[in-house]
Formats: structure tokens, C-alpha cells, sequence
């Protein structure tokens, strides 16, 4: 058979072709580099949280080591959601929510949701990331290479002659697109292939996840493609069903849907949760000590020795026991709060399995842990974190315990890795199944030529 | 003469148009889908004007409830401020989404504004959202290029242009015709639009500002229209067959709405460096350091005020001053810290500023993001309005915070031991007398201050466009 490489040649000897070809590398490659410089500031951003949480911590117990309790008021530690380097590949919401988080062990709720100072505008705008490029530019050259694939040959006169020559004409056709796709899936493994070197991405199941849903969305577009040329429609027909389809599926579509999903579950809890925990710790000042004191033992039995020395106006017991009030106070909230965001995530995978594109997006985010579910998952970490550091800490201040004797060296950067689940049926399967529909549509479609 | 049969040329066009079933269908989702967008925009506004209503008025009721106390613990109890949303809010949702909607306001220190929607949001949001401003600005001019695309090339191809040039029709008249028969037809979809949106308006409570604001939002939105179209039949008055104009212009879209703001943003960021908040913090505490601890009446660096007050009030112990000495020490603190922060946040807006002026000046080859900027001012969604905010709430802190220092100055007498003493406590009525925080909106002058780029740039689009038109007889070809 040499008509495939006829074909190939074919294809290969357009100008417009290699010019997409090369432009669609060219922003991949871009968009590597903005991932990479995305890693890198994050690194630096450690290294600078590190490098101030030793200098802090130097600093005040140097000149505030006669009390432990007032030298826990100022002293921060510092909790890194660690990244992984497929979020170059995947920035998600890592450009929103901060990846690393500096708290005192007081009122957590008051520090929680504190933000990185961010260009909002930047925000607004996006990143060029690998992500956006698979998912907003390959499908318009994969359109741009099949729209005609069949029409063209109409309204040239070639079909008159291929169906004269051949009894099966459409196989033709399934080549020509069959050809295409091989060259732009070979594009996308070559970048995937930079990527993880340029990235050093380990070589794992994440990765092969990541690569194999990349592949599967190329692969749906060229089914979206078959599908619509096979209602042999014109070309002009075809360019605007196409671009149709795809102003649907990257903007119109997951627009909507997210209005949906912010309007079915509105998070009004945030507010309530700041006013809550804020109340919980600053209107105990005004109210009598005990009550408060009671509160904390029962949460913590085991400080229930600890007694606030009678007459006196003030003690570090009970100043923690009312910055502990403020986050007691804010649970419901928060978690209400919490629930909320995790349906916020559950609903958008759920109308992702329907569209390829947000699916797409989701799956990238989840693997490359620049997701929404990640923040939560951090947030939880935080919070454990924080109780850790209360639990080793309120012993010593309600004792008094001297300043020095604390082993300040220990008090590095803690991370947080998070493990992801790879859910090979949930991340696969959906974008499969669409796919296949629109094969198989086609081809049935495809078939019908020859009867008539 | 030219006039006359321009304007037959553009009823030809919208005749055109309004003949072919497609194109209704697509004006009709396009009408549908706007005021959809619409509604949806103002319900989410009214939602959030309620919440931020509903709990404003819960921080209220609390500080005012606030008990007899030591004004200090009033300025560390603090206030919350809540960010309203402008009346035109519905109509674009510019970064609002992206920008936190509430501040924890205390003594001391300046927190960041939280609770973003982004924040609380999966990565569905960074596809966009829906809002009337997104369909106006990529979606139809995206339909007016494919309305345009063949209005030139096809006749070229057909043959007709040599025709009507030998009728004496003349390239000007043609291109405006044509120019003008699509920009009409694109005001069908603009007109209702507009109409709605003032309905929409109507219901919550306008204003002459507002409604100024708004009408010049839409005539931005007509003008943006208006250079599209003529994009549109100069690049088709160009292409040598339709095809290749319809590739040109999907090209030309995709360049301009979707690539260069992404590009121009990664060189803002790259030329204008922001620092990150952790750099930011340590830079400002290491000011404060240096200022010294302004809790702790020994300190140091408040030697040199003791001193100098005890001299003049001639007394030998801060205790005999006749007002509390503590709470001088801290206003002069509070001052010292606020006018620190202010010039390093002040700098770091500048930073923004400068980057976004690299977005700015794009316009001038990007007509999209001179709407987008000017739109996003008008309707108050943009960094100057957040900013804006931001600065009044600083603002309101600082004088919660000198008011509540100044009642310790002038009621508190040097002789309790803390704030939890008897006659440390100020009677609740004062809580009361300080005002409530109130989020004043910016006015129509200074968006014109803070876009004079962007609007530079929409005229000199204009301008630019009207050359090919001039030197049409040299440049285009008629067959």
C-alpha cells in the first residue's frame, strides 16, 4: 500500500500544516518554561520561609527567653505543601492558594486563610501552562487538520476518482486522519518526553496517567473531528460546526458549568467562620476566667492540673485557653465550610466526566496536586500540624519552663506530601467512553458511503 | 454621494444576515445566553451585597454590644470589613473573583483580605466565567468574523467586485458600507443587551453616577464593535478568497484573545519582579525592628519621647504626666508601623501597576484588552476599585486604632497595673460614638485617570484603521 505514504507525503509537503506543527511546539515549549520558572519560585519561596523561620526563631529567643508563653505569641513555624514537578506542567490553583503557611500556635482560624500577595490581573489572565496549551491549542490545529479531510477531496473532484478506483473509498479517509493523528500524538509525546526531563518528573504511575489522558484527549478530538466530517458536510460547514464545538467545550461550557457550582453550593460559612473564631477568642477577655479555663480542660484533660494562680489578672493558661475558644468556637463553621468546598470539587469531577475538556483539566490538577481537594487536604495537614505544635508547647508554658533548655534547632520547615489515590478507571475511563461513542458514530457514518 | 450608497451597501448586508436561518439562530443564543449571563451576574452581586449587608451589620451590632473595657482590648477585638460590590458588578465580573472579599482589621498589624472566590473554588473557575462582559468581549466578535470574513473575498471571487467598481463605487464606500452594515447588525445583539442590563439596573436602586457609567460602558462596548467589524472587512477587503480570510481573522482571534495577554503577562511579571509575601513581611518587620517595641514603655528607641515629654511636662516619672503615658507610646508606634507599611504596600501596588501597564500598553496591538480594562474599570471590578478598598480599610484600622489609643491617652490614668484593672475600663457609649466602616466606591474621573492608556488606545485603533481605508486604491486588489 503505498497510498499511506502518498498521503503522508501529502501532508507533510503542506506549508500550513508545518507551520501549525511548529507553532503548537513552539507555545508547548513556552509553556515548559513557565512551568519550570513556576517550580523554581517556589523553591525559592522555601528556601526564604526557611531561612526567616531560623532567623525569627534566633531573633526572639535571644531577647524574649524570660516566658515561654510570650515568646510562643511571636515565634511562627512553617508547614510546606510540598509540589510535585508535574504542577509545572498543571499550575492549577497553586497560583491562588499558598504553598507554604507560617502560624503561631494561637487562634489557627485566624491565620488559615491568609493569602500570597498576587498580581490579581495575572490571576485573571491565567498561566500558559502545559495544560492550557493540550487543552485550548491542540484541539484548534487538530480541527485545522481534519475539517476538510473529506471535503476537500469533493470539492476538488478527487472523490469522483478515488470511488471509481477503490470500493471502499472512506478507508481513504480514515488513513488521511489516521495520519494526522499519528503526527500530532507524536508532537505531544515528544513534548511529554522534554517535559520530563527539562522537569525531572519522575518516571511513575502519576506520570503515566498524566501522559496517557494527554494522549486520550488528542485522541478525542480527532474523534470529535471524524464524527463531524463524517455528515460530509463542506468544509465551510465543517470549520464552523468545529470551532462551534470547540468554543463550547473550552469556554462556554465549563463557564456554565461553574456558575452552577458556585451557585449550588455558595460559601457564605467563610464569613461566618471569621466572625465566629474572631468573637470566640476577643470577647473572652471581658468575661470571667473560669468558664473559659473549664472549657479548655475539657477539651484537654490533660492539662487539667494546670491551675491559673488565684488573684491574679492575667496567665499564659488562660491566654491560650482563650485563643483555643476561638477555634472551638469556629468548628461548625469550618467544617460546614470544608464540606461545602469538598462537594464544590465532587459536583465539577462529576460534570467533567461528561466533558472531556474540564475532565482533562481536573485530572491534571488532581495528579499534579493543584487541586482544590489538595487545599483541603493541606488545610487538614495545617491543622494537624498546629496541634501538634500546641500539644508539645502548651505543656512548657503553662509549666514555665525555661526558655533555653528548649532545643530551638529542631524547629525546621515541616512538609506536607500528600499521597494521591490514581483512580485509573475515574481518570481514563470517562474521556474513553466519549471517545469511543464518537468513533464508532463515525464510523458507522463513514460506512454508509459506499451503500450509497 | 459616498454616504448614500454606503448606506444601501450596509442594508444589503444586514438584509443579508437576517435572511440566512443560521445566523438568526445563532443572534437568538447569542440574546439568550447574554441575558442569561446578565441575570446570573446580578444574583450572585445581590447574594453577595446580602452577606456582606447581612454580616457588616452582625460586626456592628457586636462591637457596639462590646462591654465596658480597656480601649486597647477594643483595638485588638478589632473590625471586620466587608467589600461591596458596584452596582455594575453584574454586567462584568472582572477580577473580583480572584480578589479577597473581607479583612480582619486590628491594632498593630495589617492582614491580608481573604476569602477570594477563587480560593473556594476547583479549577473549573480558571476556564473563565460566565458574565455578559465575556460573551461581549470573545464571543461575538468571534461570531462578527465569521459574519464578516467573506463580505469582500467572496465578491472578489464571484467577480462582482469589478462589477460595482465599474458602477462607481469606490473602495471608501464599500468598506464603510460594508463596515457599517455588520457593526449594525452586531448592535441587534448590543442594543437588547444594553436594555436588559438597565432594567437589571433599575431594580437595584441606580444612580446618576451609575447610570453615566453604565451608559459609557455601552458606547465602549459599540466602539469595540465598531473596530471589529471594520477588522473584519479590512482583512477580507485584503484576502485574495474567503478562506483565506476566514483563517486570517480566526488566526488574529485566537492571537489577540487567547495568547498575547498570556505572553504580555509572563513579561510583566518578568521586567517588574513583585516580591512574594514572605520577602514582603520580612522586609517591613525589618523596618519595625529597627523602630523598636512600642508595647514595652522602656524600650529603647522610646527613651529618646520620654524623655523629651517628661521634660516638658517637667516631672520626673512617666507616672505623674498628666495622660496615660503607654497609650503615647503606642500611638506614636501605631503611627511609626502604618507609615512603614503604607510605603512598602504603596510600592507593591506600584509593581502591580507597572506590570499591568505592560497589559496596558498591548492594547495598542490588542484592541480586546482595551475593553477589557476599560470595562472592568466602569463596572468597578478592576485592581484600582480592589485597591481602593484595601486602602480605605487601612485606613479605617489606623483610626480605629490612634481613636482607641487616644481614649487611653486621655481616660486611662498612669496608675493601673493592666487592661484588666477596674479603672481601666471605658464606659461602652464610646464604642458607639466611632463610626461604621463604609466602603466608598471610586468616581467616574478617576477610571479615565487610571485607563487614559487603554482609551488612548481604542482611538488610536481608530485612527490605524482608517489609514488602509484612505490608501485602499494602492493596498487591495480587486480581484
Amino acid at each position: 500500500m503505498n497510498v499511506t505514504k502518498l498521503l503522508f507525503l501529502n501532508f507533510i509537503r503542506a506549508k500550513g500544516f508545518v507551520i501549525a506543527l511548529t507553532v503548537l511546539g513552539l507555545a508547548g515549549l513556552l509553556s515548559l518554561y513557565i512551568g519550570k520558572t513556576f517550580i523554581e519560585n517556589h523553591q525559592k519561596n522555601i528556601q526564604k520561609t526557611a531561612q526567616t523561620q531560623q532567623e525569627t526563631i534566633d531573633r526572639y529567643v535571644k531577647f524574649e527567653n524570660k516566658e515561654m508563653g510570650l515568646l510562643l505569641y511571636y515565634l511562627k513555624f512553617g508547614l510546606v505543601n510540598e509540589m510535585p514537578n508535574l504542577a509545572g506542567l498543571s499550575i492549577g490553583q497553586r497560583d491562588i492558594n499558598p504553598s507554604t503557611m507560617s502560624v503561631t500556635i494561637r487562634n489557627l482560624e485566624e491565620q488559615k486563610y491568609n493569602t500570597e500577595l498576587h498580581n490579581p490581573m495575572y490571576q485573571l489572565l491565567g498561566n500558559l501552562d502545559f495544560s492550557f496549551v493540550l487543552i485550548y491549542f491542540f484541539p484548534l490545529v487538530i480541527i485545522a487538520f481534519c475539517f476538510n479531510a473529506l471535503s476537500e477531496e469533493k470539492e476538488s473532484g478527487i472523490w469522483k476518482l478515488l470511488c471509481s478506483q477503490t470500493d471502499k473509498p472512506f478507508l481513504v479517509i480514515v488513513q488521511k486522519i489516521i495520519i494526522r493523528w499519528v503526527i500530532v500524538e507524536i508532537l505531544l509525546v515528544m513534548l511529554l518526553f522534554i517535559a520530563q526531563i527539562y522537569l525531572q518528573i519522575p518516571f511513575d504511575f502519576v506520570w503515566i496517567t498524566f501522559c496517557l489522558v494527554a494522549i486520550l484527549y488528542v485522541l478525542f478530538w480527532f474523534a470529535l473531528c471524524t464524527w463531524i466530517v463524517s455528515f460530509q458536510k463542506n468544509s465551510n460547514q465543517n470549520a464552523l460546526l468545529l470551532l462551534i464545538c470547540w468554543v463550547l467545550l473550552t469556554i462556554v461550557l465549563p463557564a456554565t458549568a461553574n456558575a452552577f457550582v458556585t451557585n449550588t453550593y455558595p460559601t457564605q460559612e467563610a464569613f461566618e467562620t471569621l466572625i465566629e473564631s474572631r468573637d470566640g477568642y476577643h470577647k473572652k477577655w471581658d468575661l470571667p476566667k473560669e468558664p473559659t479555663l473549664q472549657k479548655f480542660k475539657a477539651h484537654y484533660p490533660q492539662f487539667a492540673d494546670f491551675q491559673h494562680p488565684e488573684n491574679k489578672d492575667f496567665s499564659w493558661l488562660w491566654y491560650y485557653a482563650m485563643q483555643q475558644m476561638g477555634d472551638d468556637d469556629a468548628q461548625n463553621a469550618v467544617k460546614q465550610f470544608k464540606n461545602k468546598l469538598a462537594y464544590r470539587e465532587q459536583l465539577s469531577k462529576t460534570i467533567g466526566y461528561f466533558l472531556p475538556t474540564i475532565h482533562t483539566q481536573l485530572v491534571f490538577n488532581q495528579l499534579a496536586q493543584s487541586d482544590l481537594a489538595n487545599q483541603l487536604k493541606f488545610w487538614e495537614a495545617l491543622e494537624q500540624f498546629h496541634e501538634k505544635k500546641r500539644l508539645h508547647f502548651y505543656p512548657k508554658i503553662f509549666s514555665d519552663a525555661p526558655v533555653l533548655q528548649e532545643n530551638w534547632q529542631q524547629w525546621k520547615l515541616t512538609f506536607f506530601e500528600s499521597q494521591i489515590p490514581i483512580n485509573w478507571i475515574g481518570s481514563i475511563l470517562p474521556i474513553l467512553l466519549i471517545t469511543m461513542a464518537f468513533l464508532m458514530w463515525a464510523m458507522f457514518q463513514l460506512r454508509k458511503i459506499i451503500v450509497e | 454621494m459616498t454616504i448614500k450608497y454606503a448606506i444601501i451597501i450596509a442594508e444589503q448586508v444586514i438584509k443579508q444576515f437576517a435572511k440566512s436561518k443560521n445566523t438568526r439562530l445563532i443572534f437568538t443564543f447569542f440574546l439568550v445566553f447574554l441575558g442569561f449571563a446578565l441575570w446570573i451576574g446580578e444574583q450572585e452581586r445581590q447574594h453577595h451585597q446580602e452577606l456582606a449587608t447581612h454580616y457588616s451589620q452582625e460586626v456592628r451590632q457586636r462591637w457596639e454590644a462590646s462591654p465596658d473595657k480597656h480601649p486597647h482590648r477594643m483595638a485588638h477585638y478589632g473590625y471586620v470589613a466587608f467589600r461591596q460590590k458596584f452596582p455594575l458588578s453584574f454586567f462584568d465580573f472582572g477580577m473580583d473573583a480572584y480578589t479577597g472579599k473581607s479583612v480582619f482589621l486590628e491594632a498593630h498589624k495589617q492582614n491580608t483580605v481573604n476569602f477570594s472566590e477563587a480560593g473556594h473554588s476547583s479549577s473549573l473557575l480558571r476556564f473563565g466565567q460566565i458574565s455578559a462582559a465575556m460573551i461581549l468581549q470573545l464571543l461575538v466578535p468571534l461570531f462578527l468574523f465569521f459574519l464578516g470574513y467573506d463580505l469582500i473575498a467572496k465578491e472578489k471571487e464571484q467577480g462582482i467586485l469589478k462589477l460595482l467598481f465599474t458602477q462607481g463605487i469606490s473602495w471608501q464606500t464599500l468598506i464603510l458600507g460594508k463596515t457599517l452594515g455588520l457593526f449594525l447588525t452586531s448592535l441587534f445583539i448590543l442594543v437588547p443587551t444594553a436594555l436588559f442590563g438597565l432594567i437589571l439596573l433599575f431594580f437595584n436602586g441606580f444612580e446618576v453616577d451609575t447610570l453615566s457609567r453604565y451608559g459609557l460602558l455601552i458606547l465602549v462596548y459599540a466602539l469595540y464593535f465598531f473596530i471589529i467589524s471594520l477588522i473584519a472587512v479590512l482583512v477580507s477587503a485584503q484576502s485574495q478568497t474567503a478562506k483565506s480570510s476566514l483563517i486570517k481573522l480566526i488566526g488574529c482571534w485566537l492571537f489577540l484573545m487567547l495568547i498575547l495577554p498570556r505572553i504580555a503577562q509572563v513579561i510583566g511579571q518578568n521586567v517588574y519582579p513583585a516580591p512574594s509575601k514572605i520577602a514582603f513581611d520580612k522586609t517591613v518587620e525589618g523596618e519595625l525592628i529597627k523602630q523598636g517595641d512600642s508595647h514595652n514603655p522602656d524600650d529603647p528607641y522610646y527613651k529618646a519621647l520620654k524623655d523629651s515629654v517628661m521634660k516638658a511636662y517637667r516631672v520626673d516619672s512617666t507616672h505623674k504626666l498628666p495622660f496615660n503615658y503607654a497609650g503615647l507610646v503606642m500611638k506614636e508606634g501605631e503611627k511609626l508601623s502604618a507609615e512603614t507599611y503604607n510605603r512598602h504596600q504603596a510600592r507593591l501596588v506600584e509593581i502591580y501597576e507597572n506590570q499591568q501597564n505592560v497589559l496596558r500598553l498591548t492594547a495598542f496591538v490588542n484592541p480586546f484588552l482595551a475593553i477589557k480594562n476599560i470595562s472592568m474599570a466602569l463596572t468597578g471590578t478592576d485592581f484600582q476599585s480592589y485597591n481602593h478598598f484595601q486602602t480605605q480599610a487601612e485606613k479605617f484600622r489606623y483610626q480605629l486604632a490612634q481613636t482607641m489609643n487616644e481614649l487611653q491617652i486621655k481616660h486611662i490614668s498612669n496608675k493601673v497595673k493592666n487592661s484588666a484593672d477596674k479603672n481601666a475600663k471605658l464606659d461602652r457609649q464610646e464604642w458607639r460614638n466611632f463610626p461604621d466602616f463604609k466602603h466608598h466606591f471610586l468616581t467616574i474621573s478617576s477610571i479615565f485617570d487610571a485607563e487614559k492608556i487603554s482609551f488612548a488606545a481604542l482611538f488610536f485603533w481608530i485612527v490605524l484603521l482608517f489609514i488602509p481605508i484612505r490608501y485602499a486604491n494602492q493596498w487591495f486588489k480587486i480581484i
